[in-house]
């Protein structure tokens, strides 16, 4: 609220009429020696010169920290009005002074979407439709074209049938796509995006990446940061980071590549990978087409020699085995139904058992009931009909607290339990809670922190680290308590590289030590690599429940859509082949060398 | 997820609810006036009144059921009054050192019937507008439109921080914290609870500021309305009913000796 009205002294109807002008003469972002410095921080966040043309898709790419959210923050016009930091250098949006212009000489040039739903929010709306309704009532737009404005834009997400919900009674997924469609609404010529897709399903990722696609095909200019490569591989130019500085700006398939990718200690993503081991030239990788038809083409020598595929290192250099000896028991939901009060019942009599030392993935679309479903292994809801069975038996008169001990729960939003002044203590809260003190707990808290890779930060304040990996502090806490089944809610949202190839490796090796994990997941390329059973759910049931070889098989995409999923990308490439069922990359590869033998 | 709370609004379409926020809000205004200037008489009037309108849309249970914790304080109201009433010297029954004053009664009643006027009214006045129409209807008859933001910000803002209150709970049990049981161990969980409760406004807050920035909140300075608020001719011609009453009203308690 404060920040509204700050430094726009010159604030008026004139300033904006002039603001308006200029949009539609020099629409794009353009970035000049541009500079910038937080508080307290010794390296400039940034350094960077960047020009993003109207009618032009720009994507960002970069690990945690690179300086993306810095980037899209400075072309948002955030940088300094909002965010305080020393800038050196310009920054013109839409034609538009960014550094030295006020809100209302930005307003309607320039919208910006960031990756957390809910404080995208406006937070004083009854429904999904004035909520859209709020950026162009700000604007001034005439009541009679809002309408058709709104309507216009929930079609494009397929978010029509939201329109009279509260926005804060729907799932995140749901509340991402509302947020980006109030800012989409608003018409700006320029567009910046901050991981806007770390929370949807792989359909509502695919729905995402083709609205900004068309924005920009209609003229916008749009600077989307992200770790997905479904949308990086959308964009026309791809800008790589790193440590604030550009490292590569160049066609995805290139800037992505292991060429740009291996020096920065990263991998290309999977289909780029495949696409330089077939030989595909870098602005094809990520056309499935050409990789599957240069596949295809491979001479048997070659594909004889394809190699191990990568990442399955980091994996195995996890090694972990438990210090507190506990059998993992069977865990089992039978005829689970739950609703929320006052609501229609979410859950329809859900039968699951997970066995001990199992992994099994839960996925399916936004809203299909997961997180309750994963909520009542551990007591934290309690079924309506059915019940939730450890060892056989059932639960119903224990505490959550007290199950805590057997069954652990990582939960999406880290910053609904972090309290404590240090990473090191956070993490200490959980075996303190279990009565555990002494050596045993510092050990159990040093191997914690060590298998999350939190090490080198176990002193820093956990509000000091970024989203993503006090994600990590979370998931570490609830580690040293050893629990023998681990249920993780999202893990990997907003993860870079490195940090979901750690916590696939995390997942390995608690499975190694006999241990069971349960993950919910929207990342398909994760779930069939880590897990060796899916289970499907689609409003409130399981639909399907099979190792990954037999969820991702071809035949099952009908399946598969009528959740919001989509098959990993080597399944896919797998059918084109007809190589039969290859979730992973270790599988395709195996079926292309051993086809090479016949 | 907690169900959205509009404050204590009842949906429905009932002549009342069809009423321009502000013609009820008028009205409410003048019966809380009515109450408290009109002799004591007229009080019964005044309950009936209200007691017609709850009925006339199907809310008179409603109301009456709401009543049942401000009852409490209606009935403090009396006693203390029948019994302690400064000054008073007509006793009518007497229970050995205390007496019930008919000065004391009297007073009581009139004091309690008029909260009982009050509140009632308020009731059935929240029961049948919605906190945004109200608001909007405000700000269309220039009220400042950033302070009518904030007050149905802050209206959402209970429900959302019961739902991240409940989240945190959670979380907490997850990672082992008992949070029944003895006192002090129910003053071991408060950290853990209120820790990241605090914290996370506090986060809350600075991307708030981002989300109306964002809207291009307060940016510019003709902002217009989606919420349509519906005026009919009824409405206006009520308002200037409520106003010669309320001149009336002001005209009787003038012309009425105090006392």
């Amino acid at each position: 609220m404060s920040a509204a009205g700050s430094g726009t002294t010159t604030g008026s109807a004139a300033g904006s009429a002039a603001g308006s002008g200029a949009a539609s003469g020099a629409a794009g972002v353009a970035l000049d020696g541009v500079s910038v410095r937080y508080p307290g921080r010794g390296d400039a966040a940034l350094e960077l010169s960047l020009r993003v043309e109207a009618g032009e898709f720009v994507g960002v790419a970069g690990r945690t920290g690179a300086g993306k959210s810095t980037l899209a923050l400075t072309a948002g016009g955030f940088v300094p009005r909002v965010v305080r930091a020393r800038v050196a250098g310009t920054v013109r949006i839409g034609g538009v002074d960014g550094l030295a212009s006020g809100g209302s000489d930005l307003a309607g040039v320039v919208g910006i979407v960031f990756s957390t739903p809910a404080n995208q929010l406006s937070g004083s709306k009854p429904t999904v439709r004035e909520e859209l309704a709020f950026g162009l009532e700000n604007l001034g737009v005439p009541r009679s074209e809002m309408d058709g404005r709104i309507d216009a834009v929930l079609d494009r997400l397929s978010i029509a049938h939201l329109a009279d919900r509260d926005p804060f009674a729907l799932s995140g997924g749901e509340q991402q796509r509302v947020a980006i469609a109030s800012i989409v609404v608003m018409g700006t010529s320029v567009l910046i995006l901050d991981e806007p897709v770390a929370q949807l399903d792989p359909a509502g990722s695919r729905g995402v990446t083709a609205l900004m696609h068309q924005l920009a095909a209609e003229g916008r200019a749009i600077l989307c940061a992200e770790h997905d490569p479904g949308v990086l591989s959308a964009t026309d130019r791809c800008l790589v980071l790193e440590s604030g500085r550009a490292v590569a700006l160049d066609r995805p398939g290139a800037a992505l590549g292991s060429a740009v990718q291996g020096p920065l200690g990263l991998e290309p993503p999977t289909l780029v990978a495949l696409a330089e081991l077939a030989g595909v030239p870098p602005d094809r990788a990520f056309d499935e087409a050409a990789v599957a038809a240069a596949l295809r083409n491979l001479s048997a020598p070659s594909r004889a020699r394809l190699p191990e595929p990568r990442g399955d290192g980091s994996v195995a250099a996890l090694g972990w085995s438990p210090l507190r000896r506990e059998a993992t028991p069977t865990i089992a939901a039978r005829r689970l139904a739950h609703r929320y009060p006052g609501g229609p019942e979410v859950l329809h009599g859900v039968d699951l058992v997970v066995r001990p030392g199992e992994s099994v993935a839960i996925v399916g679309q936004n809203g299909s009931s997961k997180t309750t479903l994963a909520k009542h292994l551990n007591g934290l809801l309690r079924p309506d009909s059915g019940s939730v069975e450890i060892d056989g038996s059932d639960i119903r008169s224990t505490a959550a607290g007290a199950i805590a001990r057997t069954v652990g729960f990582v939960f999406q939003n880290p910053d609904d339990q972090l309290f404590n002044r240090s990473v090191e203590r956070e993490v200490a809260f959980g075996p303190h809670n279990l009565g555990l003190d002494g050596r045993l707990a510092r050990e159990l808290v040093d191997r914690a922190l060590e298998l999350a890779g939190l090490a080198s930060v176990r002193a820093v304040n956990p509000y000091d680290l970024g989203l993503s990996v006090r994600k990590l502090v979370a998931l570490a806490s609830v580690l040293a308590m050893e629990p023998a089944v681990l249920v993780l809610d999202e893990p990997t949202t907003g993860q870079d590289g490195p940090g979901v190839a750690r916590i696939g490796g995390i997942v390995e090796a608690y499975r190694r030590a006999g241990r069971t994990v349960i993950a919910i997941s929207h990342d398909m390329e994760f779930a069939a690599s880590h897990f060796e059973r899916i289970v499907v759910m689609r409003a409130g049931e399981i639909v399907a429940d099979a190792p990954p070889a037999e969820i991702f098989a071809s035949g099952s995409e009908t399946l598969l859509a009528s959740t919001g999923l989509v098959a990993p990308v080597c399944a896919r490439l797998g059918a084109r082949l007809g190589l039969g069922s290859t979730p992973t990359m270790t599988d395709l590869l195996a079926r292309l060398r051993t086809s090479a033998d016949r | 997820m907690s169900a959205r709370a509009t404050g204590y609004f009842r949906p429905g379409a009932s002549w009342l609810h069809r009423r321009n926020p502000v013609t009820k809000l008028m009205a409410l205004l003048w019966v809380i006036l009515a109450a408290f200037l009109l002799p004591p008489p007229a009080l019964v009037g005044l309950v009936l009144l209200v007691a017609c309108l709850a009925a006339s849309v199907g809310l008179l249970w409603a109301v009456v059921r709401s009543l049942r914790v401000p009852a409490l304080l209606f009935a403090s109201i009396l006693l203390v009054n029948a019994f302690f009433y400064p000054g008073a010297k007509d006793a009518l029954v007497s229970f050995g050192p205390l007496a019930v004053t008919r000065e004391g009664l009297t007073f009581g009643v009139v004091s309690a019937g008029r909260l009982l006027v009050a509140f009632s009214a308020s009731i059935l006045f929240l029961f049948t507008t919605l906190a945004d129409d109200l608001l909007e209807g405000l700000v269309e008859r220039g009220a400042s439109h950033r302070i009518a933001f904030v007050i149905l910000s802050s209206v959402q803002m209970v429900p959302r921080l019961a739902d991240r209150a409940g989240a945190i709970l959670e979380a907490q049990q997850a990672r082992g914290l008992d949070v029944g049981g003895s006192l002090p161990s129910r003053a071991r969980a408060l950290v853990p609870l209120a820790g990241p409760l605090l914290l996370g406004s506090l986060i809350d807050v600075r991307e708030r500021t981002f989300a109306l920035e964002a809207r291009a909140f307060g940016a510019r300075p003709n902002r217009t309305a989606y919420r349509l608020v519906a005026d009919p001719p009824l409405d206006r011609a009520l308002r200037w009913l409520i106003a010669a009453a309320t001149v009336g009203v002001v005209a009787v308690a003038i012309a009425r000796p105090f006392g």
